[in-house]
């Protein structure tokens, strides 16, 4: 069986982000780095099914600079076979189609069972990376899943709804299925398959190579929301102090509307 | 008359008593070192550790400890029983040795006597008085054991059987002894250098002489096979702990206390890491169950078993060298249990204690170090998530890391970066640099030094943590990874002194840095203050306060700091109250062993505990020097809704508000 | 410009997120149509054009089939832009709508300021514009982004529409959510418990706000720790993470394991007697009061709404 797990590297959130030079997008330094959250999932159930199918090859493939690497090495060390390393230096300024092209022209003559990508990335958020590819080489996907298993070349998947629901479904391999946070616990590295990591293949080919399709949008400007009445501080009588609070909420929330 | 006797009056010194008598002891000690032999076959399953090293300071060491018994006697009840039974029995022992060598030698080839005179009087009193007082001393301890047994104390048949035989062998010596005075020395001037023997031999005095002859060499027999029977006894015994116990003297680390050894993580062969199985632990970690006597002041002492917790560091230690001697593949995680193993705040009140020198800590993390580093496994996930932001943003609440050192720049203190021409590094850590509450104590640490002339400079963030509640937990690999970051940005500014505010930090950077290659001095802020008021760059008004003091373990027991903030306290005028744990005896807060990233899920609030000891002192202010002490303060006065009447904070807060400024105008209060 | 507006039926309703896209089209103010997979007898108060598949032939959500229909009506309307909701169903189908159409797809739009798309990136922290090249687009609009004040009130032109109902995925069925164990990562709005409350008697007027505002009661460390509150409710490092819209702290002071738990919240009230409380550094508002008496104020108000 081959499977596919496409990873983001991304910062953390809770870095204190800056526009760059050229107002398009957040400026790179003083950022810590790391896997995607919902990529995460998506390795691990990569692995897992590795761990039940046992005759897998598993690759993970990250579009990015060098410094993805580390991410890249991340998913070695939880378990991924090889890595495919996309070296771009300009990724985030590739929009979600050019992304899908790129992964779609890697996978398409590979023989994939199984693609996972988490169903979003925690900076862009766009959710659209894995279906795109999907479309693009004509397989089948599912996205949002909480749950997975798989048997006999059939995949059984819950999506996850809104209001705690979920949608249990079934779809044959080949498959791409987009992972949403809490579809398992991604295992800690051990120490010996972090160590085995390092000397698992990592080949880097130039973007250049896969890029085959046009972007069809791209960031005009990038700058800080306005500041929703921040660190307001009210004093006063309690009766008046709820009325005011309710006046915040409606006209600065969704609720109460 | 001569002040003398004759050594084997009435049993006889000819081949029927020496032949059996040297045949018994050959065969006794025979059984012992067979014994012994197997045992030590049973220690080396284990992975060999250098103990050995300088032996003159291990000898000296050795004696001074077993001859002192310094560490039993420290816990009076019942440990000076305990100390003045080995006493006399050593004495008994050493009577017996002198016996020997001029019965059996002197005598028998040389013709050559000593045991006579003044100093057979002196003879005769030390070893009457000395078996007097190992019989009163072991009376008590029976009594203690069978009748009035403190919780947790255990008994087995092995005690029984010790008990029984000791008294058993000294009350056959005082009736040989009584038979034999009863005969030969009732109404002469040596009897009254027996004053014990003598009491019995006239409680014999109505019994025949034939009789007291049959007596007394039958009991002489018996004496001598049980005495046979304890040598035989003692590998299959706690009686081992005879020589257990004072080989563990011996075996001492004699490196910094409590750093923990390094896993060399270049070794491309190393299959496994931390230990699961008791070919992964060390021989010494085998041998230090068979020196223990199930004292049980570990237990006692340990802050999770008091609180709850399924771990007793006694069972611990206990369980390792049973499972070498009964079932060696086990795996010992899962034997010893996983709670078990993350209960442990490595606070060392254990090893402290321990009068037989063993070293539970070390294994503690040994164990963890599997689970983390061979399974990924860890207490929680919010442990797992700690780890994971330290990874990422290099502390493990997971903040920024950009914002480590924003805190600095309103007092005009520069990162190395900036300036690096400073007095000192202040080596933040990661609750002062990011958590409220310690940015206060850090603010004021600052500010202390800045009034003293101290110029001072921060890594800022550049710093990453320690990475000490990682080690602890287990993760070796996250540890030398932040360790190696920091000192490598550390040696970069050429750096020659650095302070902490974090006893965490401070006892990871003075000891466990130094297996990475950092030679810096490292001090902390208790003693670095105290240095600056005694040379007078520091000026602190004294004013009163009512306080208490709380030695937390790594500056306390781990460092030997317990004066220094003390003179700090007293500086500020401070009157201190001592909590009953103090010192040596402090009861941990909870926090360490990488438990700051933990959550406690089982028993009682260790926090709160130590909060309620520290209300019961009376005191307004309870004073800490730790960053997580601080923190798990805050919390336990919340939970033991005593935020009225106590109130948590730093020695350094305590200070700052005290400082004689020289422009009497710039004075603050708060 | 015209615009299609794609609107959900699940297990038999239609779902509310069908006014949220028309609230976006009356701001776009410019010509609109709507299609749905449903049901004639639960139709969206939409004035317009609508064009309606039987969900008794489609059966529950497909991807190829829902696709197919969005695309004939695209083709039939000439659209230029397909509008979704941000949700589990727009995200899934959008970008199959997008691809087909060759069209650039703009997800979670919060705003349209002079026909330029506004998203969010990094968790809300920032925005960008959006340049869309394409000449038609696609785009999923964040839920409550373009609320609305009032319930629209229109009736739809049904047009009945049938297509290929075949599809690669089988549905199965429906799970619904567990009740009873509370997951505080998914509430949109939480008001949290912390030692100010005083007493464990007091976490009824917590839980009681939280209910009448439609949220989660969760609660700071002490406050479980005291056993008040049961842990499945604690927010902070140790507890849980949460991401609501709304987080109304309550007698919590903000140590820092606490705000790393929830200052991700979009908008953040504290309610605290201490005016130099940490947790004023996040909050968006601070009031000031005696917790014990403002929230049962609070509470009363808004029940009067």
């Amino acid at each position: 069986m081959k499977i596919l797990v496409c990873i983001k590297q991304v910062p953390d959130m809770e870095s204190k982000f800056k526009i760059d030079a050229g107002g398009t997008w957040y400026e790179k330094t003083d950022l810590a780095w790391r896997m995607n959250e919902y990529d995460e999932y998506a390795v691990e159930q990569a692995v897992q099914l590795k761990e039940q199918v046992k005759d897998a090859d598993l690759t993970v493939l990250c579009i990015g600079g060098d410094q993805v690497k580390e991410t890249i090495k991340k998913a070695l060390a939880m378990g991924c076979d090889r890595g495919a390393h996309i070296a771009d230096d300009d990724s985030s300024s590739k929009e979600p189609f050019e992304k899908a092209g790129i992964i779609a022209e890697y996978a398409k003559d590979k023989g994939f069972d199984l693609i996972f990508t988490g169903m979003q990335s925690q900076d862009k958020g766009s959710a659209q990376v894995g279906i795109l590819a999907a479309e693009i080489l004509g397989m089948m996907s599912v996205s949002t899943i909480v749950d997975f298993s798989y048997s006999d070349g059939v995949a059984s998947l819950k999506r996850e709804l809104e209001g705690g629901v979920k949608a249990c479904v079934t779809a044959s391999t080949p498959l791409v299925v987009t992972c949403q946070l809490g579809l398992n616990t991604p295992r800690y590295p051990t120490l010996p398959n972090i160590m085995k990591a390092k000397r698992k293949e990592l080949l880097s080919l130039p973007v250049a190579d896969l890029l085959k399709v046009d972007s069809r949008q791209e960031t005009a400007k990038i700058y800080f929301p306005e500041k929703k009445g921040g660190g307001l501080v009210l004093e006063g009588e309690v009766a008046e102090l709820a009325d005011k609070l309710v006046k915040i909420l409606k006209e600065k929330t969704g609720v109460l509307a | 008359m001569e002040f003398t006797r004759d050594i084997y009056w009435n049993v006889g010194h000819g081949a029927w008593t020496l032949i059996p008598m040297y045949l018994l002891a050959a065969g006794a000690f025979y059984v012992l070192v067979k014994a012994f032999v197997k045992r030590v076959a049973v220690y080396r399953l284990g992975l060999p550790l250098e103990r050995t090293d300088q032996p003159g300071v291990r000898l000296r060491r050795m004696f001074a400890r077993m001859l002192s018994q310094k560490k039993v006697i420290r816990v009076q009840w019942p440990g000076l029983l305990h100390g003045l039974f080995f006493w006399g029995f050593g004495l008994l022992f050493i009577g017996t040795v002198l016996i020997v060598i001029q019965a059996d030698f002197t005598d028998l080839f040389f013709g050559v006597k000593f045991l006579k005179g003044s100093f057979y009087k002196i003879f005769s009193i030390v070893l009457d008085l000395a078996g007097f007082v190992c019989i009163v001393m072991l009376g008590g301890l029976l009594v203690r054991r069978y009748f009035f047994p403190p919780e947790g104390l255990e008994t087995k048949k092995d005690d029984a059987i010790m008990h029984a035989i000791l008294l058993v062998i000294l009350v056959t010596g005082f009736v040989i002894e009584g038979a034999r005075m009863a005969v030969t020395e009732l109404g002469t001037p040596l009897a009254a250098w027996s004053p014990v023997g003598l009491v019995i031999a006239n409680g014999m005095s109505g019994i025949g002489e034939q009789s007291l002859l049959g007596l007394h060499k039958g009991t002489w027999w018996l004496h001598l096979f049980l005495v046979m029977g304890f040598f035989v006894l003692i590998p299959f015994t706690k009686f081992r702990h005879i020589l257990t116990t004072s080989a563990n003297y011996f075996f001492e680390d004699l490196g910094p206390r409590g750093k923990l050894v390094n896993i060399d993580l270049e070794d491309e062969d190393a299959e496994t890491f931390g230990a699961a199985v008791l070919k992964e632990m060390t021989w010494k970690d085998i041998f230090d169950a068979d020196a223990c006597t199930l004292c049980k002041r570990c237990q006692d002492r340990c802050p999770a078993y008091n609180t709850g917790k399924p771990l007793s560091p006694m069972k611990l230690v206990n369980q390792i060298g049973e499972a070498a001697f009964t079932s060696p593949d086990a795996n010992l995680i899962e034997l010893i249990g996983k709670d078990v193993l993350w209960s442990c705040t490595t606070c060392r009140a254990c090893e402290e204690i321990c009068p037989a020198s063993i070293e539970h800590v070390s294994k503690i993390v040994e164990l963890r170090r599997s689970m983390v580093l061979m399974e990924g496994d860890f207490p929680g996930e919010e442990v797992m998530s700690a780890m994971e932001a330290a990874e990422v943003n290099g502390n493990p609440l997971g903040i920024g890391y950009a914002e480590r050192g924003e805190w600095a720049e309103k007092l005009g203190i520069k990162s190395l970066a900036e300036d690096s021409e400073v007095d000192a590094l202040y080596f933040v850590g990661c609750y002062g640099s990011f958590d409220r509450r310690n940015i206060a104590v850090a603010e004021s640490f600052v500010k202390l030094c800045q009034t003293a002339g101290v110029k001072l400079g921060i890594l800022g963030k550049e710093e990453k943590c320690c990475g000490e509640p990682m080690r602890k937990m287990g993760n070796e690999y996250l540890y030398q990874s932040l360790a190696v970051e920091n000192i490598e940005r550390i040696n970069s500014y050429g750096v020659k002194k650095i302070v902490t505010t974090c006893p965490h930090c401070y006892n990871t950077l003075a000891k466990d840095y130094r297996d990475l290659d950092l030679d810096v001095e490292v001090i902390t802020y208790t003693v670095f203050l105290e240095n600056l008021i005694k040379s007078g760059e520091l000026k602190i008004n004294a004013e009163d306060i009512s306080c208490t003091y709380h030695d937390s373990c790594y500056l306390g027991r781990y460092n030997d700091i317990y004066d220094a903030p003390r003179s700090l306290i007293a500086a500020a005028g401070g009157t201190l109250v001592e909590m009953g744990k103090n010192r040596e005896e402090s009861f941990c807060c909870s926090a360490g062993g990488g438990r700051i990233m933990a959550e406690e899920k089982i028993g009682e609030r260790i926090n709160i505990e130590r909060v309620k000891m520290a209300v019961e002192t009376g005191a307004d202010v309870l004073l800490s020097n730790c960053p997580f002490c601080l923190t798990m303060f805050e919390d336990g006065v919340k939970g033991a809704e005593v935020e009225e009447q106590l109130r948590p904070r730093d020695i350094a807060e305590l200070l700052v508000d005290r400082i004689e400024y020289t422009n009497p105008g710039k004075r603050e209060k708060k | 410009m015209k615009i299609l507006l794609v609107a959900e039926y699940r297990d038999k309703k239609l779902l509310g997120s069908c006014n949220e896209l028309i609230a976006f089209s009356d701001q776009m103010d410019c010509e609109s149509v709507m299609c749905l997979v449903g049901s004639e007898s639960d139709l969206p108060r939409f004035n317009g054009t609508l064009y309606l598949a039987d969900v008794e032939n489609y059966g529950e959500y497909n991807p190829d089939a829902h696709k197919q229909f969005v695309l004939d009506v695209v083709e039939k309307e000439q659209a230029d832009m397909v509008v979704f909701s941000h949700s589990s169903y727009g995200w899934d189908l959008a970008p199959r709508v997008a691809f087909a159409m060759k069209a650039a797809q703009v997800s979670e739009v919060v705003e349209v300021v002079d026909g330029i798309p506004v998203v969010p990136v990094c968790n809300a922290k920032l925005r960008r514009d959006v340049h869309v090249k394409t000449e038609q687009s696609v785009v999923t609009i964040q839920a409550g982004a373009f609320g609305l004040s009032e319930d629209p009130t229109g009736t739809p032109t049904v047009e009945k529409i049938a297509g290929d109902t075949a599809g690669r995925v089988d549905f199965i069925g429906y799970e619904q959510a567990e009740s009873g164990g509370v997951d505080l990562g998914k509430a949109q709005i939480i008001v949290s418990a912390g030692r100010g409350i005083g007493k464990p008697e007091n976490v009824g007027m917590i839980a009681n706000l939280a209910k009448v505002l439609g949220g989660e009661y969760g609660a700071s460390r002490p406050v479980v720790d005291s056993e008040w509150v049961e842990h499945n409710r604690q927010v902070g490092t140790t507890g849980q993470t949460v991401t609501p819209k709304l987080y109304v702290a309550c007698g919590i002071s903000g140590a820092i394991q606490h705000l790393a738990g929830m200052k991700k919240s979009e908008f953040i009230v504290a309610v605290n007697t201490d005016k130099d409380a940490p947790i004023g550094e996040v909050a968006d508002v601070l009031i000031v009061a005696d917790l014990k008496q403002f929230i049962p104020a609070l509470t009363e108000k808004i029940q009067s709404l």
